[in-house]
């Protein structure tokens, strides 16, 4: 194992060239770099294999990289000091059932080295605002998995961390209890907490991420905020009223192609938009309108793994399909 | 902090399980037992005086009296009871601490924190000592007590058995701490810890019963198992060391005049051998037999720890 720090940065994560591979063949990661800024909200996503969870693991010294470089919260990776300052809730967490909430939540939180004093006051606090207070004197063998989700969320901010790395959090969680989570998500970022997020939940990671990063068979294949991540896929659907089959042969030459009626026109370039609507004019085609389309996150991911795999679209999953945002 | 809250964590574990219930009832159940034998003006009154019979040998006005009632204690009830089906309770009581933690999404909360994890391995193996400390001390304190004011026998130095008891079962749970890191099973940690506890005592043992069957201690085959002896645990020698303790335990304290005298001179004969070998063992510093077993305990351990270590969860 290869452990060095590379240079004190201003990344809340600053990870180069993380690799593992586990026994001789099966490799999760084969050289992740990505950065995270301080107080933003990144999200990583991708297939199931992709690394995820591996690369969240390594950052959170569960896991031993064979290779890594670089830093979290300037702290080497592997340092377990740093670990004070991260708050960890990991997919299918479990808690030991002859616990009560408040219990849980007080254990983990001196295991932190989180003063008794703060931690009575934390525990107070922390399980009011996932609305868990009348739960607390609760064994917790007795709770359900979305109540389960939002204590485990409870203790991972036990220690008010710097950094908060959430694995999953909305699994098993109904609509309302997401959107609360999604609001307290936002409140931590405006709090100046950096969130580290994992998440199949591409709409709610599209929803509060500042920034994202795709990873598909253990390398990044896609990274930046979701701004950078979309705009370059931004395409206009021209819906038409009448028949525009007579003018493809234009249409395709300017770069459009005919689809469902519409005429789809890929690429930011309002020059080549407008010569378009002008041929659509010019053949008494009435327009209905016109819209810029930006791809969805989910979209981004399905394009990056299949050109990744190399099988295109082919790779997407079945009822993935482009929609609009 | 991390210390107590892993313990705390560990005993709130071992009490949840039903293993701590039957403990605790056993021990209600012996101290019940204990209570109900007196001793009046030269007899022996059982279930609080429903019964009686002379006390022979047993009674506390005398000091052989008081010196073989200390015995019978620490063979019957510490060293089978305590010493037999209490650790086999505590073991299966104990079992599912390192397991339980070692569980997927359980260790990765805890492999997060800013604990070393052979800080957390020991921790949490101490916390399964601190729980059977409490437990012994909880027995033997009040057995203590009840000797002390029931029969007016004093001896304080069986309190040693406590601690002598936490060693002997820190022997063992050096096992059933390492199978777990393996396993993560605590079946396995049971049945593996069991299984070489038998192992421990039968290769302990095996130079005595060579030695009981009249084996030539200068024979190659005697000194080989005699070295190897010394390699496991001696979870054998707690009555022993509580004998010493309590200055009282041979079988001679323990068995009625009657019976040693019983028997032709072939049985006498054996019986001398077996006392000799009980003496010589109670004259044995105690640090050969714990330094010895510490050793090996803290190599499994040692082994434990770096394992753990070294995994990925």
């Amino acid at each position: 194992m290869d452990l060095a720090v590379t240079e004190m940065t201003n990344w809340a994560v600053d990870l180069i060239d993380v690799r593992k591979t586990y026994g001789r063949r099966i490799q999760a990661l084969g050289g992740v770099s990505i950065q995270v800024g301080r107080g933003e909200i990144f999200g990583l996503l991708g297939p199931n294999g992709a690394g995820k969870t591996t690369l969240v693991k390594i950052m959170m010294s569960v896991v031993r990289p064979d290779s890594a470089y670089g830093t979290v919260l300037g702290r080497p990776i592997g340092h377990r000091g740093k670990l004070a300052r991260i708050g960890y809730l990991p997919e299918s967490h479990r808690f030991p059932g002859y616990l009560t909430g408040a219990q849980v939540l007080d254990f983990y939180a001196a295991l932190a080295k989180v003063p008794r004093q703060k931690r009575a006051a934390n525990v107070e606090k922390w399980l009011h605002r996932v609305g868990m207070t009348q739960w607390a004197s609760t064994r917790i063998r007795k709770y359900s998995k979305g109540m389960m989700q939002r204590l485990g969320l409870a203790q991972a901010l036990m220690n008010d961390p710097e950094m908060v790395v959430l694995d999953e959090p909305t699994d098993g969680v109904d609509p309302v209890g997401r959107r609360s989570i999604r609001e307290l998500l936002i409140e931590l970022k405006r709090a100046g907490t950096t969130v580290f997020l994992n998440s199949h939940m591409l709409s709610e990671l599209e929803m509060v991420c500042d920034r994202v990063a795709i990873l598909v068979g253990g390398m990044v294949a896609r990274q930046g905020t979701l701004k950078e991540l979309t705009d370059h896929t931004l395409e206009y659907q021209i819906r038409c009223g009448g028949d525009v089959a007579a003018l493809t042969e234009k249409i395709q030459g300017l770069g459009g192609r005919c689809e469902d009626g519409a005429v789809i026109l890929a690429g930011h370039d309002p020059q080549k938009l407008n010569a378009l609507i002008d041929v659509l004019r010019a053949g008494n085609v009435l327009i209905d309108s016109v819209e810029p389309r930006r791809f969805s996150l989910e979209d981004i991911l399905v394009e990056a793994m299949g050109a990744e795999t190399g099988a295109g679209a082919a790779a997407a999953p079945i009822g993935i399909a482009r929609h609009a945002t | 902090m991390q210390l107590w809250a892993l313990i705390v964590d560990g005993f709130r574990q071992a009490v949840d399980s039903k293993i701590f219930w039957v403990l605790a009832c056993g021990t209600v159940v012996i101290m019940l037992a204990l209570l109900s034998i007196g001793f009046e003006e030269g007899k022996a009154v059982f279930l609080f005086g429903a019964f009686e019979t002379e006390s022979g040998g047993y009674n506390p006005m005398f000091e052989l009296g008081r010196s073989r009632l200390v015995g019978v204690i620490i063979y019957y009830v510490m060293s089978l009871f305590l010493g037999w089906i209490g650790v086999v309770l505590m073991i299966i009581a104990t079992a599912d601490l390192i397991p339980g933690m070692l569980q997927s999404g359980s260790v990765e909360v805890l492999a997060a924190k800013p604990i070393s994890r052979w800080r957390l391995f020991l921790y949490r193996y101490l916390s399964g000592l601190v729980f059977v400390f409490l437990q012994a001390a909880l027995f033997i304190g009040l057995t203590v007590l009840v000797m002390g004011f029931r029969w007016g026998v004093w001896r304080p130095g069986l309190l040693a058995s406590i601690p002598l008891l936490v060693l002997m079962f820190s022997y063992l749970y050096c096992v059933s701490a390492a199978v777990a890191v393996k396993t993560r099973s605590a079946l396995a940690c049971v049945l593996i810890t069991i299984g070489a506890w038998v192992v421990f005592a039968m290769v302990s043992q095996a130079p005595m019963l060579m030695e009981a069957f009249r084996m030539e201690k200068s024979s190659r085959l005697y000194r080989v198992v005699y070295a190897v002896s010394w390699v496991p645990p001696k979870t054998g020698d707690l009555p022993i060391l509580a004998a010493r303790f309590a200055h009282a335990g041979t079988s001679s304290d323990v068995l009625p005049e009657s019976v040693l005298q019983s028997g032709g001179p072939q049985q006498r004969e054996d019986f001398e051998l077996a006392r000799e070998i009980e003496e010589r063992q109670l004259k044995q510093p105690p640090v050969y037999s714990i330094g010895s077993s510490l050793l090996f305990e803290a190599v499994v351990l040692g082994f434990a720890m770096l394992s753990f270590a070294r995994t990925d969860f």
